[in-house]
């Protein structure tokens, strides 16, 4: 599976970086480095909902504070 | 005519409670492509200095800018500049390098400290001429320049430091030839160096220097082009148009912001990879990489901190010590901008990212505009050549 997470410039200051280290925190604790692609892309023209995440081709948006929840709903399910 | 350039950088620190310093540099660039640096160093310190030197530098700059042999120059200062009541004497010293066509270099020397020529990174010693002018000993010296000479011109503000503090007698010029050869790195700006010996002279001071200490470096090098796009054109049409014109165009090329690098990445037919973000500094977002693009960063917040390096590079340049060797977007932007480019070609879009167009947004299109104007004013102080093309 692919996570893209945006880091644009307004994603960026919503907490993109926060996003993309606790994932690579989240995907390494419960071993999942060989199963999870995580990778950054530029805007994704949706900056009012950023952080803007994708699973594959669908689109979350993620907050640093929700990207645990995200991680734990939407990730693992699909794993 | 070759392709060399000077590239010139000074700065001073002031007496230990001075407000006002006593040295003063003036850089005059004229038509017939010469270039005139007059470091003066007015006698005592504070106000009465700085008018001193202040005058003397400006005179001289005039009258040697309008050819005027430098006898005249001298006799002109002394006969204008103000007699020092306490001391009974006018008196400011000088050092003038001209340039002329960036292919000899003509040293004219009174009573500062002599310029240092750093050749490849070391010492060369260049003959020098002695004549008598109104009672005051002049050296001249003529050098035919080469790539990457370096003139380091300083007041004996450098040579004193340290005096009674940290050393006992200072360092003398042989000393700071030496501390050059060992910090001479040929990528550094002439700015750079300056900060670097200033720095050393202010260390042996204590941070109190006791007299005011100016260095000027003068450093010549080939003329570097440099291109830098950001943001997508106001017309979608005229994507082709801007990227043919950018690519095309000698140099280096840098690329900043999310939809205009994919639009390169397209017109070159190739992808972004970003990859797994790397946070060198967390503030600045990742870099990328598009073959065929020298450097591929985000956009306005990665261009607003290399405006605030550039502001203060022009000033006290503290922060080279950041920029110079880290490896986020800004710091390498800077270092390609400051130190790599002479003449640096910025292609502007002026589209407006519907994306950013939320009053939620804390990114508007009037900051990338804003940006981008300060920036190439700061990079024109820098002594580079401009150009601005909007799209």
């Amino acid at each position: 599976m692919k996570i893209t997470i945006c880091i644009g410039s307004s994603c960026h200051l919503k907490g993109s970086r926060q996003v993309v280290e606790e994932l690579q925190y989240l995907v390494a604790q419960h071993n999942l480095k060989d199963d999870v692609d995580l990778c950054g892309a530029f805007c994704m023209g949706d900056c009012v909902n950023g952080v803007n995440v994708k699973l594959d081709d669908e689109k979350f948006s993620v907050s640093p504070e929700t990207v645990k929840d995200f991680f734990e709903k939407e990730v693992l399910p699909r794993v | 005519m070759n392709n060399l350039c000077t590239d010139i950088g000074y700065r001073s620190i002031n007496k230990h409670g001075e407000q006002l310093c006593g040295d003063q540099v003036r850089v005059i660039e004229q038509d017939d492509n010469s270039t005139i640096v007059v470091l003066a160093d007015g006698l005592g310190s504070g106000v009465k200095a700085s008018i001193l030197s202040t005058l003397t530098s400006t005179i001289i700059s005039t009258m040697i800018a309008g050819s005027m042999p430098i006898e005249d120059c001298v006799s002109t200062i002394a006969a204008t500049l103000p007699v020092c009541e306490v001391r009974g004497v006018a008196y400011s010293t000088f050092t003038i390098v001209r340039i002329v066509h960036n292919e000899a270099a003509e040293i004219i020397q009174y009573d500062n400290p002599h310029v240092i020529l750093l050749r490849g990174g070391k010492n060369f010693v260049y003959p020098e001429t002695a004549t008598e002018i109104g009672g005051k000993t002049i050296y001249r010296s003529k050098v035919l320049l080469e790539e990457n000479d370096a003139f380091v011109l300083m007041s004996d503000g450098a040579i004193f430091a340290g005096v009674g503090k940290s050393l006992n007698y200072g360092w003398q010029r042989d000393n700071i030839i030496e501390f050059l050869e060992t910090v001479y790195d040929s990528g550094f700006t002439a700015k750079t160096l300056s900060t670097i010996l200033l720095d050393e002279c202010n260390k042996l001071y204590e941070n109190e220097p006791g007299d005011d200490t100016t260095v000027c470096t003068v450093k010549i090098r080939q003329r570097q082009p440099m291109n830098l796009l950001i943001g997508p054109p106001s017309d979608p049409k005229d994507v082709n148009k801007m990227m043919s014109l950018f690519f095309s165009k000698e140099g280096k090329h840098i690329v900043c912001g999310g939809t205009t690098s994919t639009l390169a990445a397209e017109f070159l037919g190739k992808t972004v990879d970003t990859g797994l973000p790397l946070y060198v500094d967390p503030d600045i977002p990742p870099i990328s990489k598009i073959e065929g693009v020298d450097l591929v960063t985000e956009g306005v917040i990665t261009i607003s901190r290399v405006l605030d390096y550039a502001k203060n590079y022009l000033e006290t340049n503290e922060q080279y010590t950041d920029w110079s060797y880290k490896k986020d977007g800004a710091s390498l932007i800077s270092r390609m901008l400051f130190e790599e480019a002479t003449d640096i070609n910025f292609f502007v879009g002026r589209a407006v990212n519907p994306a950013h167009q939320n009053p939620n947004l804390p990114i508007n299109f009037n900051i990338k505009m804003r940006l981008v104007d300060e920036l190439s004013e700061a990079l024109r102080k820098m002594g580079k050549r401009i150009k601005v093309s909007y799209f």
